[in-house]
């Protein structure tokens, strides 16, 4: 396990940094138990550990949907605990996130799925739309941009997930058990992708309880049980 | 500026896969704000009717103030002048006891030769006031009744038309009523239209939660639900306005009949180009007002 003392701003390049987090939900139960852990700039990681162990608590903390019951936060050199809600749209833009569940708009096609990413932030049509098109056929789906979600396959869902999450160019991608809903094949095809993003410099989590995914790719593991890191081997 | 644009394009192609989605709901929010802006606009359409018989009675209406007998010419003279001058009155005309005599005589027409045998002329002289535009109403009428009974020499005042007064109480009763009534039917439309909103909220939390992650602000999540409040509130005053029309060319033949029995000439008019124009913004402002407030309880979190 690694904990982190001393001035919690200062993180090198660190762009993720807990020290000793704990999340409650319940008074006397603890779904995250004096976590500390440090992500430096593009580097690639895996969450792994069974069902209940504090993977997507850990995940939410991350990306600011929750805030920590004890401990701090510093992401990409903000400390979370004192974010105002004003500014948390400004960091989340600076973050990407994919889920198991894809969360694609039903009603939207892929370029406007895609596109969603780009206009909340207000970047101009025409741009947006250039650079919907070149993520597009980043992960393969230029093709299938006027489509709607529910006519695509889970591995093209989540490909569009994934446009969505990187269109922006975030520092930090989380990905919750982004091949949880997908056969093998596709598996392995997403982590690919994955990889992909990492090895350009941005700094991936990949939440997963497929062992073999995390054997597969060697790269640094952090094993939560009970809400605890267990183990945190580096890459091989 | 285009990168605005781009962010106006989404709430408006939001808002209107908004209303796509949901159908129903947002016809009963329509159907809702239009019923009760037509009952509204029912109650603002008979009163502006009631206030306008009411105005036309005032400006037609003339007081008459009996003198006291034996005054003398030059002491009537004397207190028309002081009738003149009092506030609320815009003219004033001396009637001596001949000329009302003469007047009555052309009244009788061919009867008049019962008038042949009058030793005296019983008639008293009167001064007949006109009164200000200001004083066309029944207070109006009123405070210049009492002031001129007031006046010394003046033995009685008469305007004839005792039933304007209970009309205009009626009237007054009415505009109470429909300011109660209005506020009910508003507050009524106000928690329809917030709670069907706030179903959409519901509806699409998903899609909130989405937003949200790509790191949308508040406002911006929330503009295309105000836009699908904006729309369907304006869209509830416009077809309050048309049935509001659609029923005056209706009845308004029945009620011009029935108008006229009563009161004499009377001939209804639908509201002005300004009442029609607030009806509008009414379900406007309700439809806005009803999408914040489920907002504010459906993004509460």
């Amino acid at each position: 396990m690694s904990a982190f003392g001393g001035d919690p701003a200062r993180g090198g390049d660190a762009l993720v940094r807990l020290f000793h987090v704990s999340k409650s939900y319940l008074a006397g139960t603890w779904a995250l138990q004096d976590v500390s852990l440090e992500l430096r700039k593009g580097q690639f990681a895996f969450l792994t550990g069974p069902s209940g162990a504090g993977k997507s608590t850990l995940m939410r903390l991350i990306f600011a949907a929750e805030r920590p019951s004890e401990g701090q936060i510093i992401i990409l050199g903000r400390n979370a605990d004192r974010l105002r809600p004003a500014g948390i749209p400004a960091l989340r833009r600076r973050i990407g996130v994919v889920f198991q569940d894809f969360k694609l708009l039903p009603r939207r096609t892929v370029e406007e799925n895609v596109a969603v990413a780009l206009d909340v932030v207000g970047v101009p049509h025409r741009q947006a739309r250039a650079r919907v098109f070149s993520m597009l056929k980043r992960v393969g789906l230029q093709h299938r941009r006027f489509h709607y979600p529910l006519t695509l396959s889970g591995g093209e869902q989540q490909r569009v997930a994934i446009a969505r999450a990187l269109v922006n160019e975030p520092e930090i991608l989380l990905a919750d058990e982004p091949t949880g809903n997908l056969d093998p094949e596709l598996t392995l095809e997403i982590m690919e992708l994955i990889a992909g993003v990492a090895a350009r410099g941005t700094t991936v989590l990949v939440a997963t309880h497929e062992l073999g995914l995390v054997e597969r790719f060697g790269k640094r593991t952090l094993r939560l049980e009970g809400g605890r890191i267990a183990a945190d081997s580096a890459e091989r | 500026m285009s990168g605005l644009l781009a962010q106006l394009r989404h709430f408006a192609r939001s808002a209107w896969l908004g209303l796509r989605s949901s159908p129903l709901p947002s016809v009963l929010a329509v159907a809702t704000l239009a019923v009760s802006l037509f009952l509204a606009g029912l109650f603002a359409l008979l009163l502006s009717n009631m206030s306008g018989i009411l105005d036309r009675f005032g400006r037609e209406v003339r007081l008459t103030a009996y003198v006291e007998p034996g005054l003398g010419a030059e002491a009537e003279r004397e207190l028309t002048a002081r009738v003149g001058r009092l506030a609320g009155v815009e003219g004033a005309e001396w009637v001596t006891r001949e000329q009302a005599l003469e007047r009555f005589r052309s009244r009788l027409g061919g009867d008049a030769a019962l008038l042949e045998g009058l030793e005296e002329n019983p008639l008293p002289a009167s001064i007949e006031v006109d009164l200000a535009p200001s004083h066309h109403d029944a207070e109006g009428l009123a405070r210049v009744s009492g002031s001129l009974a007031a006046l010394p020499g003046v033995a009685e005042v008469s305007h004839g038309h005792a039933w304007v007064e209970g009309y205009a109480r009626a009237v007054s009763l009415l505009r109470a009523a429909a300011l109660g009534l209005g506020g009910v039917l508003a507050l009524a439309a106000l928690v329809i239209v917030t709670n069907t909103i706030r179903l959409t909220v519901y509806a699409r939390r998903d899609e909130i939660d989405i937003l949200m992650l790509v790191g949308a602000t508040r406002t911006f999540v929330a503009i295309p639900f105000l836009l699908e409040g904006l729309i369907q509130g304006t869209l509830g005053g416009l077809l309050a306005l048309g049935l509001l029309f659609g029923a005056f060319s209706a009845f308004g033949g029945s009620l011009q009949a029935a108008a006229t029995f009563l009161l004499g000439h009377a001939e209804p008019v639908f509201l002005d180009a300004g009442a029609c124009a607030s009806l509008v913004a009414a379900g406007t402002g309700l439809g806005l007002v009803g999408s914040a407030v489920a907002l504010l309880l459906g993004l509460r979190r």
